[in-house]
């Protein structure tokens, strides 16, 4: 089975209230500030843990590009 | 040949401060009907040539709107209260009265007040001029292009006397004329016609600085702070200034008060900008007061090295993780003065400062 095709995730800054879910989906990639904002390092993710990334964002603050 | 063209032909770049390629714009306005908002509000710290703009060629200004429209609605931005608007209003101008706020002349806030929203940055996923742009509610946003006073001003210009003469001054990366704005610890503040490749030195002598004047600010409070002597060892252009940091911007020199401890100064300035978050985007909301409280930790010497380090850590976090480029800005400038000013952070942290050798320096 061939890996899932990766993309790009986008934080909404502005509708991002620092729940934090997205560094505990997407630990490679997010890590949170000490306010627990978070802090993307560059490089594609994977795009099946992106999508669930987006989907259980509370704040519906991330996007896929 | 079309307007846009001509602008491209030109190489005019966006006035306010990003440098955008200004023909782009108008072409993206032209194809998608957008209406026209003139940013001359001098939103920075110690801007001034937006007003000189409005103050000295606000015919031009008004015919420069015209050719980026082509008879679409237009309207100009200014601050609550200024003498700009004034003159705007008097002259019957359809005018955007801007909050006092750092962050309300921001591209986006001006869109959002213009559509009846908040003064305040919007997320920008799709450029506004394109009109397919959303609020922050998911409302649709019609297509709207933003440009500096002096950008559309030198739109005039162009036009009528040729990219020719606008590239006979300048340099071939940075072409054209450009306004800057002299302040601060100076003889005579003034708004001078420059252009990319003078030497800062000229600058500085046109205005009369203080003689023993020892900072330089370059792009306000988003911009680099440098000592006087390597500033007047630097010509005004993006290429030279990169080297610190920095750009020509949106066109601001500040010459620092030699009576005041320039980590004061800093000081009052990271404080000022702390509170001039939009208070939307958690890294600024939260990043620039803590920024603030770092410095004025190191201003008063108080366990300066754990201030000193935390404060490198949050600089470097804090780009790019804003809806604007505020955070950035702020944290360019702090980390320009933390450089700058190492030795004399160090003397605070001795309990000493060099400003003020006679008294224990006392934040």
């Amino acid at each position: 089975m061939s890996p899932d095709p990766s993309v790009d995730v986008r934080v909404d800054r502005i509708r991002c209230s620092g729940h934090g879910i997205c560094a505990q989906l997407l630990p490679e990639t997010i890590r949170l500030d000490e306010w627990g904002y978070p802090i993307q390092s560059a490089g594609r993710v994977d795009a099946r843990a992106a999508k669930r990334a987006v989907d259980f964002c509370p704040a519906r603050a991330l996007r896929l590009s | 040949m079309s307007l846009a063209n001509l602008l491209d032909e030109a190489g005019l770049t966006g006035r306010g401060g990003a440098a955008f390629a200004t023909g782009i714009k108008v072409r993206a306005a032209h194809e998608s009907g957008a209406t026209l908002i003139v940013n001359a509000c001098d939103g920075e710290v110690g801007a001034a040539k937006d007003g000189w703009v409005v103050a000295h060629h606000l015919p031009a200004l008004i015919e420069g709107a015209r050719l980026v429209t082509g008879g679409r609605p237009v309207r100009v931005a200014a601050k609550r209260g200024s003498r700009t608007l004034e003159l705007l209003t008097r002259a019957g101008v359809d005018v955007l009265a801007i909050p006092n706020r750092y962050v309300s002349s921001e591209e986006s806030a001006l869109i959002s007040l213009a559509q009846g929203g908040l003064a305040r940055p919007l997320t920008k996923t799709i450029p506004f001029v394109r009109g397919q742009g959303r609020d922050g509610n998911d409302r649709p946003i019609p297509a709207t292009v933003v440009l500096n006073a002096e950008t559309v001003w030198r739109v005039a210009q162009i036009a009528d006397r040729g990219p020719g003469w606008f590239r006979s001054q300048g340099t071939a990366t940075e072409p054209g004329p450009r306004l800057v704005a002299i302040g601060g610890a100076v003889a005579r503040p003034a708004v001078l016609e420059a252009a990319a490749g003078m030497p800062i030195r000229a600058l500085l002598d046109h205005v009369g600085v203080a003689t023993d004047a020892e900072y330089v600010g370059v792009g306000g409070l988003g911009g680099i702070l440098l000592p006087r002597d390597t500033a007047g060892e630097l010509l005004w252009s993006s290429t030279d200034l990169a080297r610190f940091g920095g750009s020509v911007g949106p066109g601001v020199v500040t010459v620092h008060d030699p009576s005041e401890c320039i980590v004061d100064t800093v000081d009052h300035l990271l404080t000022y900008a702390a509170g001039e978050s939009a208070g939307q985007c958690g890294p600024c909301m939260f990043g620039l007061p803590a920024i603030a409280t770092d410095w004025h930790a190191l201003a008063t010497g108080i366990e300066a090295s754990t201030a000193d380090s935390r404060l490198e850590r949050r600089l470097a976090e804090l780009p790019g993780r804003g809806a604007c480029r505020f955070p950035d800005g702020i944290a360019r400038f702090a980390s320009s003065a933390r450089t700058v000013l190492a030795d004399h952070l160090t003397a605070h942290a001795l309990g000493h400062c060099p400003t003020h050798p006679k008294e224990r320096h006392v934040a």
